[in-house]
């Protein structure tokens, strides 16, 4: 991952992403699923009748696999999501302070803006080896890998939200003379919400696949690690089952946050293009 | 010196420059207790300069300013619950309701949340916007908000009101309803005020005097007003007359 790509996914400076785009109509955001979904079906059921088992199997094969994985391993769906949801939070949490730290402290800034942009600079998979390198427990590797690839994208969206501040806010808020804390408490955190919310979402996707990645290489619980096995056995019925799944627990957690973001973010109005 | 001890706002020899360029030159001025006094003045003529400079976010570059008593830029926190502003611009937190917005202040101050609350519904009814309590200001009108911004201002219950051209950005008709309103309330909770404005008939209107400024130069005229003469509909078109005539004058030699 690189700066630009944590740039990416943070809204862009200035812009408040509350107000940036109406939310799609249930109908916009289902549709279109569920057309993609069924092409999806009717091309493998096609290219299956084409190609060996062992290179396409047939929809109902990937179905069959899919049910088998939630009858005998939904364990590692378990542990898979609770990694995932452990390491957003810690990654949520400790983004939010250092974006905060160099949105509100110039003197400090340079030397964390640093940190980051260094840290953004490293590749993913560095991360993975040296964390194996460095940590004997595979719960502390996944957690490390996890915390560094994501917390630059949270420290760097924040920062954006804190510069994207309106003046006239602040200034507002100074002429009754708050303590620093008040300032956090009833300006910046609120201003923020909606960075949060837009950076999670965005960093989702991402979380997962490298969730995986991690599990791949660094233990031998969770969905990257049964996918592996999956692999080494030949079954590829096993691993699209597995894919299935990790593209439902994704399309879950977005339908989840969108939800949260409905309620957080009942105060803003909603704007459409025509 | 009775008179400056009454001051809620003094100001001698003030002068503010950036770099070469001087905003405000030799400005000496005081608001007392309970006067609504207006400071006119052409735009570049350092109306926002002395209002951030008595609010306290400017440092004067020569001079004394005093606000109640106390320096308001070295002395900042001293004025915590002395002063409130109302800007040109509403300025609500569009994540608070219209309730929550106007308890703002007073939570800073550390009011008790429930105190707050009572005391912010209790304003915006004077404000006319009981009723609105629960809508968020993207659901308000231009001039609902204003009012609320208002009440958000009145409701820290300050010895001194700012208002910084806060009935510019209305219509006329809204602008002027709600420079009664104001002024009415200012005169019964008998509160202090400076409002700046460029805009003579308003200041005609609403204020016990009026002071008004040279772009680089100073004071270029101070006129009180009052009521006998509001209604002297000859001598309003004077001081109109007078007042139009100073602000356009231009820097002095």
């Amino acid at each position: 991952m690189s700066e630009t790509d944590a740039r990416k996914v943070a809204p862009t400076a200035g812009a408040n992403p509350a107000s940036s785009q109406a939310e799609p109509t249930r109908r916009e955001g289902v549709l279109p699923v569920i057309v993609v979904v069924i092409g999806l079906i009717i091309a493998i059921q096609i290219a299956s009748f084409y190609l060996p088992p062992f290179v396409m199997p047939a929809p109902l094969t990937i179905l069959y696999a899919t049910i088998d994985i939630l009858r005998t391993d939904y364990m590692h769906i378990g542990v898979t999501a609770l990694r995932l949801l452990v390491a957003i939070l810690f990654a949520m949490v400790l983004g939010i302070f250092l974006g905060i730290v160099m949105g509100v402290f110039p003197k400090i800034r340079p030397y964390i803006r640093s940190l980051v942009i260094i840290d953004t600079g490293i590749p993913a998979l560095s991360w993975m080896l040296l964390a194996i390198f460095w940590f004997p427990q595979p719960e502390v590797r996944i957690f490390f890998i996890m915390s560094v690839i994501l917390i630059p994208f949270y420290a760097l969206s924040i920062f954006d939200g804190i510069r994207a501040l309106p003046r006239d806010w602040v200034d507002m808020i100074e002429s009754f003379r708050p303590r620093r804390w008040q300032v956090l408490r009833y300006l910046i955190l609120p201003h923020i919400v909606p960075y949060i919310l837009s950076t999670t979402k965005s960093v989702i996707g991402y979380a997962v696949r490298m969730v995986i990645f991690s599990e791949l290489i660094a233990s031998t619980l969770g969905i990257g690690s049964r996918m592996s096995l999956a692999q080494s056995m030949f079954r590829i019925d096993t691993v699209l089952g597995w894919t299935v799944i990790l593209i439902v627990l994704n399309l879950l957690l977005q339908t989840a946050l969108t939800a949260l973001e409905k309620q957080l973010l009942k105060w803003r109005a909603e704007a459409s293009v025509r | 010196m009775s008179s400056e001890k009454e001051a809620v706002i003094s100001l001698k020899n003030v002068d503010k420059s950036f770099g070469n360029m001087v905003v405000a030159k030799n400005i000496s001025m005081s608001v007392k207790s309970g006067e609504i006094v207006a400071l006119l003045g052409q735009t570049g003529a350092g109306k926002s300069t002395v209002m951030n400079m008595i609010m306290g976010t400017l440092r004067p570059t020569g001079g004394e300013v005093r606000v109640a008593g106390h320096d308001p830029y070295n002395e900042f926190d001293k004025l915590r619950g002395k002063l409130a502003v109302s800007f040109q611009t509403d300025r609500l937190l569009p994540w608070r309701t219209t309730v929550e917005n106007t308890e703002l202040g007073l939570l800073i101050l550390g009011v008790p949340a429930k105190e707050a609350r009572e005391r912010a519904l209790t304003w915006l009814k004077r404000v006319k916007l009981d009723g609105a309590e629960n809508k968020y200001p993207h659901e308000l009108s231009g001039g609902m908000r204003q009012r609320v911004s208002l009440a958000r201002a009145l409701c820290v219950d300050p010895e001194l009101i700012l208002l910084d051209e806060s009935f510019s950005q209305l219509d006329h008709v809204t602008s002027k309803a709600l420079r009664e309103d104001f002024a009415k309330v200012a005169r019964q909770y008998n509160k202090t005020c400076l409002f700046v404005t460029h805009r003579i008939e308003d200041a005609l209107e609403m204020s016990d005097r009026v002071i008004v400024l040279r772009p680089g130069a100073g004071i270029a005229l101070e006129q009180s007003i009052d009521d006998a003469m509001r209604a002297d509909e000859t001598r309003l078109r004077e001081l109109h007359q007078t007042i139009a005539d100073r602000m356009g004058s231009g820097p002095a030699a």
